[in-house]
C-alpha cells in the first residue's frame, strides 16, 4: 500500500528505459538561454530469442541476458477467456487461477510456500488469447521453479474447495471494481464493441456467471486446452539456450499429447459502424468522478495495418499525445487522458479515456472524438509524428529492460505467431509509418460515427450537456448494469 | 510492498543459505556492490554516479529534501502542486519543454512526493545527458510561471486528488487512516492535500516555496548508466556549478509526534463502499532506528505473496478477507505501520480486526520459525535483484540511502542488516510497537449503515482535509 506517493503521471509511472534519438532541437536565442545538443547517438541491440520444438509438440524459446542473476519461465496456453461459454464467463480465467491451487502432489498453500522459500513468486490467470501460469526467480533457483511450473501446469486437482474459495475471492473482487467508474466503463466498452461475441464478456466473469461454472466446466476447459502441442514455454533472463531446452525436456518432455484433435478457436469480429453506434450512459450517482470511455472494433494483431495502427495510437495517447495535451496539460481536465489499440488474435479494439469531475464529463466526451477525428482530417507534421514515433519506440525499448518485461514481449509475440525478427525490426517499422498512412489508418479504422461513448458517473452532472451533442442517449442506472448481454440492462423481472 | 523496501535493500555480494525444502543445493546468488562516485559542489550538492555502459541510456534524479510534511500552513498538498509546477516555464524553457527534451527523443520523465523528499527523474538515450543537466539546472535555478499555466495544472493535481481519493472505493479510506493516525507531526496531512487548500494556493506561494526549498544545497543530483565520469563532472560544474547557495535558513519540521497513550477508535462512513474495510495503525520509529529492518521483515512475513500470514489466515482459511495487507511505512521521522483488511461479503468488520489482531498475538508470543524467516529474506534478495535491473531503479535505491537513511553506503550494507535480522529481533520489536496502548483501529463503513441518530451526511468533496 503506497498512499503516500504521489506521481506526476500514473499512465507513465516507473517505466524502464531505452534508445532513439531523431528529434530535432528548435529554438536558439541566447547560447546560455538553449539547451545543449545532444552528442553522437549509441545505437542498441535487443536479445535474440532461439527455439525448438519437443516431440510432443511444445514450443520452447529461450532469451538469454544475464546482467542479473534473475530467470522469467512462463507456460502459455494458446487459449484464453474468449473460450468462455457464453454463460460460463469466467471459466478459463478460472481454471488458470486454480492451477496454483493444488496439484495431485501439492497443496495451495505448499505451492506458495515452496515457491516464495525460494524467493520467488509464481502466478496463473488467463488473458484474452492464452491462459497460464509464470515464476520468477534468482537464477540458482530456477530448476526448482520450472519443476512447480510443470506440475501446476499438468497436474491440478481442481478440488471443490478451493474453486468455492476462489470463486468468493472473484465474486468479492468484483463487488469492489464495481464501485468504480472507470472498471465499469472498460465491461461495458467490452460490450458494446463486441456485443455477445466472444470478447465481450468480462474476463474474470460476473456476478450470475460465477455461481453457474462447476468443477466439470473447468476439467473440460483444462482437458481441451491444456496439451503440449496447444502451448509455448518462454524462457527468460539468465539463461542459456541449452539449459532452458534441457530443462524443457526434463519437466515437459513426457507430458503426452492427445490424439484428439486440438478444438477449432472461435471466431467472430463484430465491426463498429454507425447503426450499432452506442451512446450510453451509466448513472452512479455517488461516483467521485466520470470516466469517459470512446470505443470501437480496431484490427486484428495479424493485420497488416499493426504497426500503422499503433504509430496512430501513438499520436493520440502518451503524456504528450494529443489527448493528453488537449483534456490535461491545455484544460486541466483529468489527471490523464489517453488511447490503446488492442489487438487480439481474432479481433481488436481501439478505446479512449479519461476521468474527469463529473461536471466535465460531456466536455470530456466531445474533446476526445474531436481528437479521434482529427488524425484522419487534420494535419500530421513531421516534427509530431517523429517525435510520437520516438516516444513509441522508447517506451518499446524500455518495457524490455526487465526479465519480466522481455519475456511478456517475447511471449506475446510468440502467442500471436509473429516472427521474433520483430524485436530487432520494431524500431524500423515504427520509422517506416508516413503521416498519410496514420491519415489513411484513421479514416479507415477510426471513424468517430462509429465509435460508441460510454460515460460513468453521476449522470444529473453531465447528461444535459452531453445530449446537446448526441441523441439517442441511453441512460441505464448502475444498479440495473447487466454485464451478461450486449443490452447491458437488466430485463425486467418476470415474476 | 512499499517503495522502502525497494529504495533501501541494496547488497555487496551476499550469501543465501540453503532452502528448507531441499529441492536445491546451495545456492549463491551474488549481487554486485554499486560502485558509486560520490562529490559535493562547493554551493553544497551533492552529487552520487554510476557507470553502467550495458544499455545507451541514462537515469537522472534530483532528490529535493522537501516533502508534504514541509507544505506551508493552510496549503495541505501544496510540495505536491509545487511537483507539478517544475514542469512549467524557467526562464528559458518553455511549458512542458522538460517533455520535449525527453519523451520527444525517446526518453521519458516523472517525479513523485513523499512526506520528507521530491524527486525528479529522467531516463534518455545517453547522448542526451548533457542536455537535461542544463534543464534540471535551469529549472532549480529559477521558475517562471505564469497564471494561467498555475492554473490549468492546480485542476490537474484536483483530478489526481479526485482520481485517487473520491473515485476509488477506498480512496478515502486511507486518506483517512493516515490523517488521523498523527496527532500533532504534520505527517497527519495526506500528501494530496484538499481541495480547499489546493484552491487557496497562489503563484506568491509558489515563489517562496521555491527560495526556501529548491536549493543547491538541499538537492542529491545521482546519474547512472552509459557516461564518462570526468565528461559528467565537467557539466555538472558547468551548469549547477554558478548556482548560488541562498545565505537562508533551510527550516526543518522540529515536531515529534507523541506517544500514543492508549487505544483509539474511529468509523468513517462512505457513500460507495461496497465492502468494509478495517485499518489497525501502530507508532514506528523513524527509518533510521536499529527497529527498522526487523519492522522491514514483520511486513514480509505478514503480506508478501500467498504464504504470508494475512493471506493464508485472512484470506485463505478464515475467508474473512477480500484483501489483507500490511505495510511498515518507515519515514524520516516517526511512521506508521500499518494492517489493513477489506471485509469478505458476508463477514464482519469485528471478525477481520480480530483476525489481524490474532495474527499480532501470534507474532509476539512466539518466535517466527527459521524456515519463515530464511523465506522473507530471500523474497527481500529477489526484489532488490528485480529493483536493480534497471538505471532507474539503480539511481533511486542510491538516492533513497543518501537522502533518507543520510548515507549512500547504505545502498550496499542495508541488505546485510536485514539478512541480520533474528527471530528474536522480530519477536522483540513485534512486544515492543504493537501494544494496546499504541493501536488506532479505523472501521470504514457504507453511508447506509451510519447510526440514525449521526449528524448530517458528509458531503461528497472536500471535507475531510480539516
Amino acid at each position: 500500500m503506497n498512499s503516500s506517493i504521489i506521481i506526476r503521471n500514473r499512465l507513465l509511472a516507473l517505466l524502464p528505459f531505452a534508445i532513439l534519438s531523431l528529434a530535432v532541437f528548435v529554438s536558439a536565442q541566447t547560447p546560455q538561454a538553449t539547451p545543449p545538443p545532444p552528442t553522437a547517438p549509441r545505437t542498441v541491440q535487443f536479445p535474440r530469442p532461439v527455439e525448438k520444438t519437443l516431440s510432443n509438440g511444445l514450443r520452447v524459446v529461450v532469451v538469454q541476458r544475464s546482467e542479473m542473476p534473475l530467470v522469467s519461465a512462463q507456460l502459455l496456453i494458446k487459449s484464453g477467456g474468449e473460450v468462455d461459454p457464453a454463460d460460463l464467463s469466467g471459466v478459463a480465467d478460472m481454471t488458470a487461477a486454480l492451477l496454483t491451487r493444488g496439484t495431485k502432489t501439492r497443496t495451495a498453500t505448499q505451492i506458495a510456500e515452496q515457491i516464495e522459500a525460494l524467493g520467488g513468486s509464481i502466478g496463473s490467470s488467463a488473458g484474452w488469447d492464452s491462459s497460464g501460469a509464470t515464476v520468477g526467480v534468482t537464477s540458482s533457483r530456477i530448476n526448482a521453479a520450472v519443476e512447480i511450473l510443470a506440475d501446476v501446469i499438468r497436474n491440478p486437482v481442481f478440488k471443490d474447495e478451493e474453486i468455492e474459495r476462489l470463486r468468493r475471492q472473484y465474486l468479492n473482487n468484483l463487488k469492489v471494481s464495481l464501485g468504480q467508474p472507470g472498471a465499469i466503463a472498460r465491461f461495458a466498452a467490452a460490450r458494446v464493441v463486441y456485443r455477445d461475441a466472444p470478447y465481450g464478456h468480462p474476463l474474470s466473469g460476473t456476478p450470475e456467471s460465477l455461481p453457474r461454472i462447476k468443477r466439470d466446466d473447468i476439467a473440460r476447459i483444462h482437458g481441451m486446452f491444456y496439451r503440449p502441442d496447444n502451448a509455448i514455454l518462454v524462457i527468460g533472463g539468465d539463461m542459456t539456450p541449452e539449459n532452458g531446452f534441457a530443462l524443457a525436456q526434463k519437466y515437459f518432455g513426457d507430458w503426452a499429447k492427445p490424439a484428439t484433435e486440438l478444438p477449432k478457436m472461435p471466431v467472430g469480429n463484430p465491426v463498429s459502424d454507425t447503426k450499432n453506434r452506442r451512446i450510453l450512459v451509466i448513472d452512479m450517482p455517488d461516483a467521485g468522478q466520470a470516466a469517459v470511455l470512446a470505443a470501437r472494433s480496431g484490427i486484428n494483431r495479424g493485420s497488416p495495418d499493426y504497426f500503422r495502427g499503433i504509430v496512430s495510437n501513438a499520436v493520440l495517447s502518451g503524456y504528450s499525445g494529443r489527448l493528453n495535451w488537449e483534456i490535461r496539460v491545455k484544460r486541466g481536465l483529468s489527471y490523464g487522458a489517453g488511447s490503446s489499440l488492442d489487438t487480439r488474435r481474432w479481433a481488436g479494439s481501439f478505446s479512449a479515456s479519461a476521468q474527469t469531475k463529473n461536471e466535465s464529463g460531456a466536455e470530456v466526451a466531445s474533446l476526445t472524438l474531436g481528437e479521434i477525428s482529427k488524425l484522419a482530417t487534420g494535419d500530421l507534421p513531421d516534427k509530431e509524428l517523429t517525435t510520437r514515433k520516438a516516444s513509441l519506440n522508447g517506451g518499446f525499448a524500455r518495457g524490455l529492460e526487465t526479465t519480466s518485461g522481455l519475456v511478456a514481449q517475447v511471449s506475446s509475440l510468440a502467442v500471436y505467431g509473429v516472427s521474433f525478427d520483430q524485436l530487432n525490426q520494431f524500431v524500423g517499422n515504427v520509422q517506416a509509418v508516413k503521416a498519410e498512412d496514420v491519415k489513411d489508418f484513421a479514416a479507415k479504422h477510426l471513424n468517430i460515427d462509429s465509435t460508441s461513448v460510454i460515460v460513468v458517473g453521476d449522470a444529473k452532472k453531465f447528461l444535459p450537456a452531453l445530449q446537446k451533442e448526441f441523441s439517442q442517449i441511453e441512460v441505464i442506472p448502475v444498479g440495473e448494469l447487466d454485464l451478461n448481454s450486449a443490452s447491458l440492462r437488466r430485463a425486467v423481472s418476470k415474476n | 510492498m512499499r517503495r522502502g523496501l525497494l529504495l533501501f535493500l541494496m547488497a555487496g555480494v551476499v550469501v543465501v543459505a540453503s532452502l528448507s525444502i531441499g529441492i536445491e543445493t546451495r545456492a549463491q546468488t551474488k549481487m554486485p556492490r554499486m560502485n558509486f562516485r560520490e562529490r559535493t559542489l562547493k554551493n553544497g550538492m551533492r552529487v552520487l554516479s554510476v557507470v553502467d555502459k550495458s544499455s545507451p541510456t541514462v537515469a537522472i534524479n534530483v532528490w529535493y529534501h522537501v516533502g508534504s510534511k514541509d507544505d506551508p500552513d493552510h496549503r495541505s498538498g501544496f510540495a505536491h502542486l509545487f511537483e507539478h509546477i517544475m514542469f512549467k516555464s524557467t526562464k528559458n524553457m518553455q511549458a512542458e519543454m522538460m517533455d520535449r527534451l525527453t519523451e520527444d527523443v525517446g526518453g521519458n520523465n516523472n517525479a513523485f512526493t513523499e512526506d520528507d523528499v521530491t524527486v525528479y527523474y529522467e531516463v534518455i538515450p545517453s547522448n542526451y545527458l548533457e542536455t537535461l543537466l542544463w534543464a534540471e539546472a535551469e529549472r532549480l535555478s529559477g521558475l517562471n510561471v505564469d497564471d494561467e499555466n498555475f492554473k490549468s495544472e492546480r485542476d490537474v493535481v484536483k483530478e489526481e486528488y479526485r482520481q485517487s481519493v473520491l473515485a476509488p472505493p477506498y480512496g478515502k479510506f486511507f486518506y483517512i487512516l493516515q490523517q488521523k493516525s498523527f496527532s500533532s507531526h504534520p505527517y497527519q496531512r495526506p500528501t494530496i492535500g484538499s481541495i480547499e487548500d489546493l484552491d487557496a494556493a497562489t503563484l506568491e506561494n509558489v515563489r517562496k516555496f521555491h527560495a526556501t526549498y529548491y536549493r543547491p544545497d538541499n538537492a542529491t543530483l545521482i546519474v547512472v548508466g552509459d557516461f564518462d565520469p570526468k565528461q559528467l563532472d565537467d557539466w555538472v560544474d558547468k551548469y549547477f556549478g554558478p548556482i548560488e547557495k541562498p545565505n537562508l535558513l533551510l527550516p526543518r519540521v522540529q515536531t515529534k509526534e507523541a506517544e500514543r497513550t492508549g487505544e483509539k477508535r474511529f468509523t468513517e462512513y462512505g457513500a460507495n463502499v461496497p465492502l468494509p474495510g478495517v485499518g489497525l495503525t501502530y507508532l514506528i520509529p523513524s527509518e533510521k532506528s536499529e527497529d527498522a529492518p526487523a519492522l522491514t521483515m514483520l511486513d514480509v512475513i505478514l503480506s508478501q505473496g500467498r504464504s504470508s500470514r494475512l493471506y493464508q489466515s485472512l484470506i485463505y482459511q478464515q475467508q474473512v478477507a477480500q484483501s489483507a495487507n500490511a505495510n511498515a511505512d518507515l519515514k524520516e521521522d516517526a511512521g506508521l505501520f500499518e494492517l489493513t483488511a477489506i471485509v469478505a461479503a458476508g463477514k464482519k468488520p469485528e471478525d477481520a480486526e480480530a483476525a489481524l489482531r490474532a495474527e499480532i498475538k501470534k507474532l509476539q508470543d512466539e518466535p517466527v520459525p527459521a524456515a519463515e524467516l530464511e523465506k522473507a529474506k530471500n523474497q527481500i534478495i529477489t526484489s532488490q535483484l528485480r529493483q536493480r535491473e534497471t538505471n532507474l531503479g539503480k539511481s533511486q535505491s542510491l538516492g533513497g540511502a543518501t537522502v533518507l537513511l543520510g548515507d549512500p553506503n547504505r545502498v550496499n550494507t542495508e541488505l546485510e542488516r536485514l539478512q541480520a535480522v533474528t527471530a528474536a529481533d522480530v519477536q522483540r520489536v513485534a512486544k515492543k510497537y504493537f501494544t494496546d496502548q499504541n493501536r488506532y483501529v479505523f472501521f470504514y463503513l457504507p453511508e447506509s449503515l451510519r447510526p440514525a441518530s449521526g449528524s448530517a451526511r458528509v458531503q461528497a468533496k472536500g471535507v475531510y482535509a480539516k
